[in-house]
């Protein structure tokens, strides 16, 4: 059975079902009773439970505390949530019930899920943990989860990567606290970690981001996610949450009388947002001799034939201005030298993205479940290129007998990307393309061959001599892509199948003391092939690339754990072991040159070529923690874990790290406090957390055998590549304090939370560059300090209560990091460089993580003047000088919800201030003479006004005179073209910005309208998503721009497009 | 009572799980069941012998051959183009490419069989032959490479395992004297009755085994390096022109080193990187490559309009203009060599238009010399080093008097265009020049004692195809043939020929022993010891 099949069965389940609810007849004397269930400030409670008492027919309230509930008049509602009164109503014959809990001082506060999946009462937390309610996830919408979380949570930096559907996200928690690790959380699903590699980035010479972990989740299956940033808040879970975790608790059933069913359908609309702002007055062209002055200087020269204009065909509009005139173009035609209108408009398209998912959940008092389907078709703005991802879930939580409880879960995924784009480097990529293209032409030119987009047509000669089907070039250049050809022919394609899977059963021994195991895996397959056509200008006679691989994490966990209460005190404590193992294959075959013509399949090629790959790596771990709590006031912590690691010497593979810290709840301490505070909190923490940056089989040298040899000899080579290995690594270690208050004033309309926090990760495991003349680019050491300082605050408030109830909450997280200590002797280590080769990204001691650096134009140090050389032209820096950095200090987001009888509007704007860009596309589109501001003195008459160094002094330093010159035509082309290699300052923009990160509008469906219906609630939203650039300091580009979710932050060049996205929401329960 | 028997229980089952955190299987996750600890260093000979010919397993082959053509071939003219590069037109470029895959390739394997052959090593007292080629493998290239630059880490080099992160920088005097010493010893250690012969023979696809052919490797390469340094150091060169020429250099063309390269698996690297470079089916520059007005018209010989006195060599290097595309290979535009030219150096896109179109656009490549398409299967053996070479320079050595080399400058030098005729015919069987073409050419151009030195110069330039980089620093010491030089706009050397590559810019910020040990200025005028600048 083929997997279309499958999908054909599971829709026809799926609608049986349907049916079979629609079916299902309503005792006529029920009806449905619905409102919202507030706390006693008036802020909505999301998650109280509603039962109809004496039955097993309940619900739960919505993020707004919104619920419906079908109940017959003789009825009685029960209302209970934990940490307040239950609260019992006679439901009669209306069908309206509006609740006020209040909170229970008897109870604990509200519960959040911290370490290991366990509840604990928010009193108790020493460490800042928020909590995102899933429903804000799920109406507008994100394929990635990391890019939906971006702005909600105070000290949580995101960053997406601008390279098209289904891309990766960089999550950053209270700064990059590694020099060489990936520095992103852990992601947790029910208490099991989740496998996020990253498989892949853009990089110098281009590439695709091949996606992470995060595009796998339904974010119709999640209820809430916790994000636990500090390091004692995340010290239970070892290593892997040295960089903070990111908890996500999965919707689950619950007990209630039939099948509850939730539909969502989300349709929207995807659309590039226009950002560029060329010039539109000079065509392409070059330098020629002058015709009236053969002996003077060369001046801007149209293109005289279909060479010329081939030539000149991508990234060289230094012609003369547009004059109407008939010229040649790449293909030999001649067409008018004037602007051919929008490119960008003809090439990209709107792209859709539809969702639909359904659940259904049940269950009666001894076991519940929920079943969950969802179904994503998303196509880009780019032909061809989408992403397709099916999920399935099914989640069951039983109890049996008195003292065992159990809950098993399975969740599917099927993840089919198609054509993720190549970026940065020219090689397939299409925005490179569209952005370079000589603006004479009209992008439809180069469609070729109307049946092979992109494809020579026939009866047209190029100058490269390429036959009919073979790659359209536009331009000389072989690595420069025809838009229609690297969309349409260079394709890829990545299917991940996934399953998470878990287990868990707990055997309550006393009504104090339980015992609990627990096993998890992350399992997925993943295949991807590339295919070059056969006629691909930089690679002509083709080649096709087809990877398998698997991954699968293993976790393997005990604990026994005891909860007593004596008198005024309350003991919470446990200890267990973890055992995780994680293990991967590649098998990666790459095929070449094509014998039958265009037929793109690897059985088709001439030479084929096998890489191999596989690693294994394991942590043991034996961990405890003790809460003491008295009088519910007043909460100790402590923890502490061991944990050991596969990929160290066995003589330094171990580290135990602990944790301290303690809450204090003075409102309910002392009596007598001022009115208006309602609750008050202060907490500390102190936590460590090792962590092993190394790769498997990366401590000795070993030596290995090469892909296919040659002429059938075996040829030998060094195992680990690169990187020099050391035997001496142990794990690092990341130290983190923090300070915090959590306030509610004014009968609970003002909310105030502030953290402190100081971090410092000592031994940091780093890949030190080392001269590249030791035979190896790199060697792990064990020497790197940072820091990392900030603070977090949040305000939430509801300034107006009523008919219109607005509730808005700001949150702004500050960080100062400094790199500390790289290694003796080294001031730097490389991180990565954009392709202009002129800027790199480095870790520099005593400066943030991840500068940016380049050459500048050299200054005078006297006069403060730039240097010129005698044609007027800019002279470089004799090394390279900090231009910026790439990671923002401040991050944040306003969060706003209005609501008003049964419409609602949220809107979410965030912001990033502080970090730098430094732009390759800028620096390309001067170079080519396509930025605006190349438009002055274009045609001469530009004065160049600084020094010139006109010899040196006896000590060898350089001497400078003044100096200025008025350049000409072909002086001005140069002067640019040294700008653009040189002046690298001139290309690096504040990265700042304020956007309308979303907006949605719903409307309830009012209950008159769903009574003749089976569903008992609906909503309609219209949607939208980055919706607008409120503030920003680039020219051309996204002050978000970035093609990679790596550690060279801060650079861009020819990543994919902005795109804004708006449309429609829907969802209905019966 | 059955509550604590539970409790037990339950205790006793996290204590069997736990009791096992630190054990042998966590040690044994980490042991890489694909790599070994010990591996015979044949293993890395094949690995180092295919690292000579343009770059091993570590990069696309073309990366280097890239600098060979682009770069050395048009510094030196043999091609021209219409770009600015720093080879064609002089403008400042970080050529780097060779520093990055060279020092980690070839030479880096050459290294670890030297080490592990050596004291202390794995094979210690072993695999002699495998050991005294890899000796050879190693100045081959790190003469090279302290060519292109001037002082680079040498003693220091390939040793990060070891520890040694940021080596220390060589004069190049100290260099050369070193890799002469090796070339010395290991030339003197080959012993084909030693026991692990036959797995050198068989790992070793430049000579299959011949140790007499890999003395005469060495030696030729002695010779190379003794003449090297004979401007500045004449006492260095005398000595080791004496022992190289006693000790035997390649004597006829069966002695040239050609690196067998093949189809496949991989074409980055089984490949000829060079043919790769060019050949238009694998996105080749052939186009932006084409011959030189001054290689052609040396060739072309004294009389434009007779072809009775050309160079043979023009037939094999060129077939006049082509049209070339994957699909239609080398067409030939223009049947008639007395019609064949070069493309002026120097000049850029309008200037070719305005002397060959006037004024109108030319399609350089329908005008001018390329490369002939037989020169260039993608399988074809890479040349390393060839006799006729070391005749050239013992001819030079005679006339110099630089060191005992029996024979007469004369015979040297004739013996060397002979074999530098008749050397192509393993890229082509159709290359063969016969000796009567030979004598007929050495009657045209008689050797001429007043200009001996230029002669040879010439002769040895010429020969030098394919090896474009050595051309360069043969170039650089003899001054032969005298190249044109131009002075493009905007170009950073003054109008001068290139004389040293600058160092990456990554390892003059990276390694602190830079600042002291690198050869200053760091410019391209700058001249390396042997040709003249500081040691």
């Amino acid at each position: 059975m083929n997997k279309k099949e499958v999908y054909q069965i599971l829709k026809r389940t799926l609608l049986m079902l349907i049916c079979v609810v629609f079916s299902h007849s309503l005792p006529a004397q029920q009806h449905v009773v619905s409102g919202s269930v507030r706390d006693v400030n008036g802020a909505g409670l999301p998650g109280v439970s509603i039962l109809v008492k004496g039955t097993t027919v309940g619900t739960i309230t919505d993020a707004q505390g919104r619920y419906s509930i079908s109940a017959g008049s003789d009825a009685t509602l029960q209302f209970s949530f934990i940490g307040y009164v239950t609260q019992e109503v006679a439901v009669g014959n209306r069908s309206v019930i509006d609740m006020i809990l209040e909170e229970d001082i008897q109870q604990l506060g509200e519960v959040v899920v911290t370490a290991l999946g366990i509840e604990r009462s928010q009193k108790a937390l020493q460490s800042s943990i928020t909590k995102v309610p899933g429903v804000g996830l799920t109406t507008a919408r994100e394929n990635s989860l990391g890019n939906a979380m971006q702005g909600r949570v105070a000290g949580v930096n995101i960053s997406r990567s601008q390279t098209g559907v289904a891309g990766s996200s960089r999550v950053i928690i209270r700064g990059n606290k590694s020099l060489g690790g990936s520095n992103q959380p852990l992601y947790v699903i029910d208490g099991v970690p989740m496998d996020n590699t990253q498989f892949g980035q853009v990089g110098l010479w281009g590439g695709t981001d091949q996606g992470d972990g995060l595009t796998s989740l339904n974010p119709d299956d999640i209820e809430s996610i916790t994000v636990l940033k500090g390091a004692a808040a995340a010290a239970l879970y070892g290593s892997r949450g040295g960089y903070g975790v990111i908890n996500i608790t999965t919707k689950r059933g619950t007990q209630r009388k039939g099948i509850g069913m939730e539909f969502n359908s989300n349709y929207v609309f995807e659309k590039v947002y226009r950002l560029d702002d060329l010039q539109e007055e000079y065509g392409p062209g070059g330098l020629k001799l002058d015709p009236a002055n053969p002996s003077g200087p060369r001046i801007f020269s149209k293109p005289a034939s279909q060479l010329e204009a081939w030539n000149w065909g991508n990234g060289s509009m230094w012609g003369p201005k547009y004059d109407g005139s008939m010229v040649y173009q790449f293909d030999g035609v001649q067409r008018p030298y004037s602007f051919a209108g929008d490119n960008w408009e003809r090439f990209y398209k709107t792209g859709t993205s539809w969702t639909n998912s359904f659940a259904v959940t049940g269950g009666g008092e001894r076991q519940t479940f929920r079943f969950s389907f969802s179904d994503l078709k998303d196509t880009y703005i780019i032909p061809l290129q989408g992403f397709n991802r099916k999920n399935l879930s099914l989640t069951t939580n039983g109890k049996f007998g008195k003292r065992f409880t159990f809950n098993a879960k399975v969740m599917y995924s099927n993840e089919k990307t198609k054509n993720r784009s190549l970026l940065n480097d020219s090689p397939a990529n299409v925005p490179y393309a569209i952005w370079g293209l000589a603006r004479n032409v009209n992008v439809m030119d180069l469609y070729g061959d109307p049946n092979k987009p992109g494809a020579v047509p026939v009866g047209t000669i190029t100058p490269d001599l390429k036959k009919p089907g073979e790659e359209f070039s536009q331009a000389s250049s072989q690595f420069t892509q025809n838009p229609w050809w690297a969309a349409y022919q260079m394709t890829n394609q990545n299917i991940r199948e996934r399953f998470i899977t878990s287990g868990e059963l707990r055997y309550n021994i006393f009504d104090w003391l339980y015992v609990q195991g627990r096993v998890g895996m992350d399992y997925y397959t993943r295949n991807s092939n590339i295919l070059v056509p056969q006629g691909t200008g930089y690679l002509r006679n083709g080649s096709k690339d087809h990877t398998t691989s698997f991954v699968k994490e293993l976790n393997l966990e005990w604990i026994i754990g005891a909860d007593k209460t004596i008198g005024n005190i309350n003991v919470n404590a446990f200890m267990g072991a973890n055992k995780m193992t994680h293990e991967s294959e590649t098998m990666d075959v790459l095929g070449q040159v094509f014998n039958i013509p265009f037929f793109p399949s690897i059985t088709n090629t001439n030479q084929k070529n096998i890489f191999y790959g596989y690693t294994k790596t394991g942590i043991n771990s034996l961990f405890g923690s003790v809460e003491i709590g008295y009088k519910r006031f007043l909460y100790i912590t402590a923890t502490g874990r061991n944990d050991w690691f596969s990929v160290l010497n066995p003589l330094s593979n171990n580290k135990f790290y602990p944790s301290l810290g303690g809450s204090f709840v003075f409102t309910d301490a002392f009596k007598g406090l001022p009115e208006f505070l309602n609750f008050g909190k202060l907490r500390a923490a102190w936590g460590q957390v090792a962590t092993a940056n190394v790769g498997a089989y990366s401590i000795q040298p070993t030596y290995m055998l090469y892909g296919g040899g040659h002429l059938g000899l075996p040829m030998g080579i060094y195992s680990f590549g690169d990187l020099i290995p050391n035997p001496n690594l142990k794990p690092a270690l990341s130290s983190e304090i923090e300070f915090g208050t959590d306030l509610k004033l004014f009968g609970g309309r003002v909310g105030f939370e502030f953290t402190y926090y100081t971090q410092r990760t000592t031994n940091d495991i780093l890949a030190a560059t080392v001269s590249q003349t030791t035979g190896f680019n790199s060697t792990s050491i064990n020497i790197g300090e940072l820091t990392n300082h900030g603070y977090e605050i949040l305000l939430s408030g509801t300034p107006v209560q009523g008919t219109v109830t607005w509730d808005v909450s700001l949150n702004i997280a500050h960080n100062k990091n400094k790199v500390v200590e790289l290694a003796p002797g080294i001031d730097r280590v490389f991180i990565d460089e954009p392709r202009t080769r002129a800027a790199g990204v480095y870790h520099l001691k005593g400066y943030p993580y991840g500068m940016i650096l380049g050459f500048v134009q050299k200054t005078d140090p006297a006069t403060g003047k730039k240097v010129y050389d005698a044609q007027g032209r800019p002279v470089r820096s004799d090394v390279y000088e900090i231009l910026g950095n790439g990671v923002a200090k401040f991050t944040g987001g306003l969060s706003n919800t209005l609501t008003w009888k049964s419409f609602a509007l949220d809107f979410l704007i965030d912001y990033k201030f502080g970090g730098d860009l430094y732009s390759g596309t800028e620096v390309n589109l001067t170079n080519w003479g396509l930025h605006k501001q190349t438009l002055a003195y274009r045609e001469g008459g530009m004065p160049v006004e600084g020094v010139i160094q006109t010899g040196t002094d006896s000590n060898g330093n350089p001497v400078y005179e003044p100096f200025s010159k008025t350049l000409n035509q072909e002086e001005t082309r140069n002067y640019w073209s040294y700008v653009t290699s040189y002046a690298q300052e001139r290309f690096v923009y504040d990265a700042s910005f304020i956007k309308l990160r979303q907006i949605q509008l719903e409307y309830r469906l009012p209950q008159k309208l769903l009574t003749k219906t089976p569903f008992t609630n609906g909503s309609i939203s219209a949607v939208g998503r980055n919706l607008w650039i409120l503030y920003r300091n680039t020219d051309n580009i996204d002050p978000e721009s970035t093609y990679t979710s790596g550690s060279a932050q801060g650079v861009e060049q020819f990543a994919m497009p902005t795109t804004r996205s708006y449309g429609f929401n829907l969802r209905v329960t019966f | 009572m059955k509550h604590i028997l539970k409790l037990a229980m339950s205790i006793l089952l996290i204590l069997i799980f736990t009791a096992g955190c630190d054990t042998d299987e966590l040690h044994n996750l980490n042991i890489n069941p694909n790599a070994v600890t010990e591996i015979d260093m044949n293993f890395f000979m094949t690995t180092a012998i295919l690292g000579m010919a343009s770059a091993g397993p570590l990069v696309d082959n073309r990366n280097t051959d890239y600098t060979n053509l682009g770069f050395a071939g048009h510094a030196i003219q043999h091609f021209a183009g219409t770009g600015t590069s720093a080879g064609d037109k002089y403008f400042e470029e970080n050529i780097s490419n060779v520093w990055q895959y060279f020092y980690r390739d070839s030479p880096k394997y050459a290294a670890e069989i030297i080490k592990q052959t050596g004291p202390g090593g794995i094979y210690e007292g072993k695999q002699v032959n495998t050991r005294s080629a890899a000796r050879i493998i190693r100045p081959f290239w790190m003469h090279r490479l302290t060519d292109f630059y001037g002082n680079i880490p040498y003693s220091e080099a390939h040793r990060g395992i070891e520890g040694i992160y940021q080596p220390k920088y060589d004069k190049q005097k100290d260099i050369y004297i070193d890799c002469l010493k090796e070339l010395d010893e290991a030339c003197a250690a080959f012993n084909a009755s030693d026991m692990d012969y036959p797995n050198f023979a068989k790992a070793d696809f430049l000579f299959h085994g011949d140790v007499e052919k890999w003395k005469k490797f060495g030696y030729s390469l002695m010779l190379r390096l003794a003449m090297r340094v004979s401007n500045v150091d004449p006492g260095l060169a005398a000595n080791y022109v004496t022992k190289a020429v006693a000790g035997g250099t390649m004597a006829g063309n069966g002695d040239n080193a050609w690196a067998q390269m093949a189809m496949g698996p991989y074409n980055w690297v089984n490949q000829n990187g060079l043919s790769r470079s060019l050949w238009p089916g694998d996105g080749g520059l052939w186009s932006s490559n084409l011959f030189s007005k001054t290689f052609i018209d040396i060739l072309k010989g004294s009389d434009p309009s007779s072809t009775a006195d050309d160079d043979p060599r023009l037939y094999i290097f060129t077939q006049g203009p082509i049209k070339w595309s994957a699909t239609d290979l080398g067409v030939i535009l223009e049947p008639d060599p007395l019609k064949w030219i070069g493309l002026p150096v120097g000049y850029d896109a309008s200037m070719i238009n305005n002397e060959y179109g006037g004024g109108n656009p030319v399609t350089p490549y329908e005008h001018f010399c390329a490369i002939n398409t037989k020169m260039l299967r993608i399988d074809a053996p890479y040349l390393l080093m060839y006799a006729a070479e070391s005749e050239f320079l013992k001819a030079e050595a005679i006339l110099r008097n630089i060191g005992t080399v029996p024979g007469t400058a004369q015979s040297h030098y004739e013996a060397g265009v002979r074999l530098a005729m008749q050397m192509y015919t393993p890229l082509d069987p159709s290359f063969t020049v016969t000796d009567a073409r030979v004598d007929t050419y050495l009657s045209q151009y008689p050797y001429d004692e007043a200009n001996a030195l230029e002669q040879i110069g010439t002769q040895l330039w010429i020969s030098k195809f394919l090896m474009w980089w050595d051309s360069w620093s043969d170039w650089r010491r003899t001054g032969y043939p005298v190249l044109v030089e131009v002075n493009y706009p905007g170009n950073a050397t003054g109008g001068k020929i290139p004389r040293k590559f600058l160092y990456p810019p990554a390892e003059a910020a990276g390694n602190p022993n830079f600042a002291d040990g690198a050869t200053k200025p760091d410019k391209m005028t700058t001249r390396v010891w042997w040709d003249g600048g500081s040691d």
